[in-house]
């Protein structure tokens, strides 16, 4: 009996163990509750969602890029260049086209897309076929995108030129003034969609697998660069979505926006546990990911934590939760 | 052993010596109650086939591995290690097969990695470390530029360096896993010219070597292993390249693999003239439906690039592929050739042939993962099923089909190997060395499932440097030898040490 508790005990404690940034996150809002008594109500927690939205969507597709054994740095410029070309598409096709600002706002986020899979492509072909490092690759991206942002926008903001509907999609709320905002919709939406495709369909399990051994893929006959194509691919269409989301919400478009944004999506993805060496993550772990941060940052400000004190605390978990998946990958090998 | 006089007058005493040796492993004694002794001076050839033990003796002496039972003794104090750097401290220095160099840094760098000659301090005395690097290999009989990067020098020249690089330790033995294995045929003379200088140093060298035919120009004697015992210890001058066989072989009769299986009449796979610089020349071969077909080589030989090459893993220069007929276009592709029906177990299982850190379940399946699937999704039920019906038919020992596939011993683990590929239902299976590093039992169990496959109707390439493997179980065998088919024979019509002459191109 008393043996039988034993094993139950290490059970239990196999599994916090396994799940120790969920007992962290869980801890964490319990503390802010307790703290704060506006922490915990149902308004602040939808903007914690709608401020992680745009971070969060670009996480799932860079987990699908780490996992594959990739990264992408280039995300922040896209998120800069898609908003600046559907608020110019705004401004000058309709003189120029005389269709309507529906139209060429519509005409605007398509090329936006085709713009994201042509990176995604151009990206999962440069690293493949000419080994050249994804690292380097999309950190030329990175320069190439803004300037492109920069060049389109001539160097300032492009503002008020979007048709109604595509600003509700950064403010808008379904159900009223307190109801649920639509960016935070599009992240739970996009969070199935991108759950289901790594978990689902034989394109999700091949990243796994040429994340976790590139040449035992290749040698098992799965095709490498198509998969590296659709990851690659994957995160641009989210930023692209990112772009607009943020867009609609500051009602312009800036060459400016999404500077550094890879530093945070980077974080939440490795706080949910992917590793970066490739082969091992989950969806899900991004989501916790990606709360975790919403909590601290939201937390904090309600605490009136200084901007910079934030960033120190974020580090600090960092630092754990891979201090702990380390430790816990070295366990089981 | 005396101690026995040579060049410059000189006495030489040093003897590495092992009495009663023994080492157990679970299942198996790799070596048995072995005694041997070996002077400095000369080379001192360590012969055996694989398995033989040598290489653990070998290890023993370098404190990698420690004996079970018995002594070891350099210059009559016992000796024992507890890890490579303490043999290494006592002056014991491996040069392994594998190259240690770094390759971006010069001759000199490598030869003092760690500790290099230093003035003032800190800083690094460039033009000492040169002087003495230069010093070191002329006295190896080398011609070398000290200052050249590592990348640039030829084959010959890393394995020399790397010589250079122990011997700068001033070590008093010196043990040389197959340094000439790599080398081309002109290569090889010029590394026994660096042998030979270093039999004048007072150093005891132990040669391990697979190239028969090269052990009466360099080495003074003969020691061979055979199944974990010392079968002699002889002077080269007293035997044959025959004697040396023998005693490497004895008098075994192979087995035969089941009379039942009879390859048919269709070439289901024909290959002709394939070409790859460097690599495997104007190879042709065809194979029958239900024929086990083996290609005996040697580590270097090119069957590890040509069966790549033939899975589209790699490309080729020249030549042409057939598979039932169909000619497979130029520019192929492991996913090309597994619709064509072909698999490939690779060389190498942990980096190529797996992916260690996912399940075995998932690393059964992953061949297969365009025939589990219901359009764009995967059909879990049916990996599920694929899965275990693999673990079922290959008896794969598992704890748990969702445990990682690195918790499997090295059987199992090739095992899973040949499953994931079993999974896509080949028509021709290539096997390079599926029984490297796995047990007898397993062994046995590999040539099973490959029996029962040719039963099916499926044709295999067998590839393996174990030529006992071989004989047991293939239809025909190739040999190949410097990137060229040199001959072919029948396994009823011959036996393990004609094949081995033929492999190492020395007379039987």
């Amino acid at each position: 009996m008393n043996r039988l508790s034993q094993l139950n005990r290490k059970k239990v404690l196999d599994f916090l163990f396994d799940h120790v940034v969920e007992v962290i996150l869980i801890i964490l809002i319990l503390v802010m509750g307790n703290i704060s008594s506006t922490f915990n109500t149902t308004a602040n927690w939808l903007n914690i969602f709608r401020n992680m939205s745009m971070k969060g969507l670009i996480a799932f597709g860079m987990t699908m890029v780490i996992i594959s054994g990739q990264i992408d740095l280039s995300i922040g410029s896209t998120v800069a260049l898609s908003g600046v070309i559907v608020a110019r598409a705004c401004r000058d096709l309709p003189g120029a086209l005389g269709i309507p600002v529906s139209l060429a706002c519509v005409l605007g986020m398509a090329i936006a897309f085709m713009i994201a899979i042509l990176m995604g492509t151009i990206h999962g072909y440069a690293q493949h076929k000419f080994r050249m490092p994804a690292f380097i690759v999309t950190l030329a991206s990175q320069n190439l995108l803004y300037g492109l942002a920069g060049i389109l926008s001539d160097g300032f903001p492009i503002a008020n030129t979007f048709p109604d509907w595509f600003s509700r999609i950064g403010v808008g709320k379904i159900g009223g003034a307190n109801g649920l905002p639509i960016p935070a919709l599009i992240l739970f939406i996009f969070f199935l969609i991108m759950l289901f495709i790594i978990k689902f369909t034989t394109t999700g399990r091949a990243m796994y697998a040429i994340g976790g051994n590139p040449e035992s893929a290749r040698l098992s006959g799965i095709n490498v660069l198509k998969t590296k194509i659709f990851a690659f691919s994957a995160v641009q269409v989210m930023s692209v979505l990112a772009g607009f989301i943020n867009s609609a919400q500051v009602l312009s478009g800036s060459y400016s926006f999404g500077r550094g944004w890879e530093t945070d999506v980077i974080t939440a993805v490795v706080i949910g546990g992917t590793s970066m060496a490739g082969g091992i993550g989950t969806m899900w772990g991004t989501m916790v990911g990606i709360v975790f941060l919403g909590v601290i940052i939201n937390g904090m400000t309600i605490l009136n934590v200084s901007v910079y004190a934030q960033y120190v605390v974020r580090a600090i978990f960092m630092s754990i939760a891979v201090l702990v998946a380390t430790y816990r990958a070295k366990k089981k090998a | 052993m005396f101690p026995y006089m040579r060049n410059e007058g000189r006495v030489y005493l040093s003897v590495l010596k092992s009495v009663n040796l023994t080492k157990d492993y679970p299942g198996t004694r790799a070596l048995d109650d072995v005694t041997v002794s070996f002077g400095s001076g000369k080379v001192n050839a360590l012969l055996g086939k694989n398995g033989s033990g040598k290489s653990t003796l070998v290890k023993c002496f370098a404190g990698a591995i420690q004996p079970t039972s018995g002594t070891m003794y350099l210059d009559d104090e016992r000796v024992s290690f507890s890890s490579p750097a303490e043999a290494n401290h006592k002056g014991i220095a491996v040069v392994y097969q594998e190259m240690s160099l770094v390759p971006s840094l010069t001759v000199t760098e490598n030869i003092f990695l760690g500790r290099m000659p230093k003035k003032a301090g800190r800083i690094v005395d460039w033009q000492a470390a040169h002087r003495e690097a230069k010093a070191l290999l002329t006295t190896m009989n080398a011609d070398i530029d000290p200052r050249q990067i590592v990348s640039k020098l030829s084959m010959w020249q890393c394995q020399v360096v790397e010589i250079t690089k122990a011997m700068s330790h001033n070590p008093r033995v010196l043990i040389l896993d197959e340094p000439t294995s790599a080398l081309a045929s002109h290569e090889v003379n010029q590394m026994f010219e660096v042998l030979r200088a270093l039999k004048k140093q007072d150093v005891i060298i132990i040669y391990i070597s697979h190239k028969l035919h090269e052990i009466p120009e360099i080495a003074d004697t003969v020691s061979v292993l055979r199944d974990g015992r010392l079968i002699g210890q002889e002077d080269i001058g007293d035997v044959t390249g025959a004697d040396i066989l023998g005693m490497m072989f004895g008098e075994m009769q192979h087995k035969t693999r089941p009379a039942d299986i009879k390859p048919g009449d269709e070439a289901v796979l024909a290959v002709s003239g394939l070409t790859r610089e460097g690599l495997f020349e104007d190879v042709s071969f065809e194979l029958m439906q239900s024929e086990v077909l083996g290609i005996a080589g040697m580590l270097g030989s090119g069957r590890t690039e040509l069966l790549k090459s033939i899975f589209g893993a790699d490309p080729y220069d020249a030549g042409t592929i057939a598979v039932k007929g169909r000619p497979v276009k130029r520019k192929s592709s492991p996913i090309l050739m597994k619709k064509m029906g072909l698999g490939l177990t690779p060389e190498d299982r942990k980096q190529e042939g797996l992916i260690l850190i996912h399940s075995i379940r998932d690393n059964l399946c992953y061949a297969s993962i365009d025939k589990a699937r219901k359009g764009w999704l995967e059909n879990k039920k049916q990996r599920a099923e694929i899965a275990d019906k693999q673990v079922e038919n290959l008896e794969i020992q598992v704890p748990d089909i969702k445990a990682s596939v690195n918790s499997l011993s090295g059987g199992n683990q090739q095992k899973v190997v040949v499953g994931n590929w079993l999974n896509t239902e080949p028509a021709i299976m290539l096997f390079d060395e599926p029984t490297r590093g796995i047990d007898v039992a397993a062994k046995q169990q590999i040539f099973e499932i490959v029996w029962q496959q040719a039963r099916r109707g499926v044709s295999t390439i067998f590839v393996s440097s174990e030529l006992e493997e071989l004989l047991e179980t293939c239809h025909r065998i190739l040999v190949m030898r410097q990137g060229r088919i040199t001959g072919e024979v029948d396994p009823a019509a011959t036996n393990v040490k004609e094949l081995y002459a033929m492999c190492m191109g020395g007379e039987a």
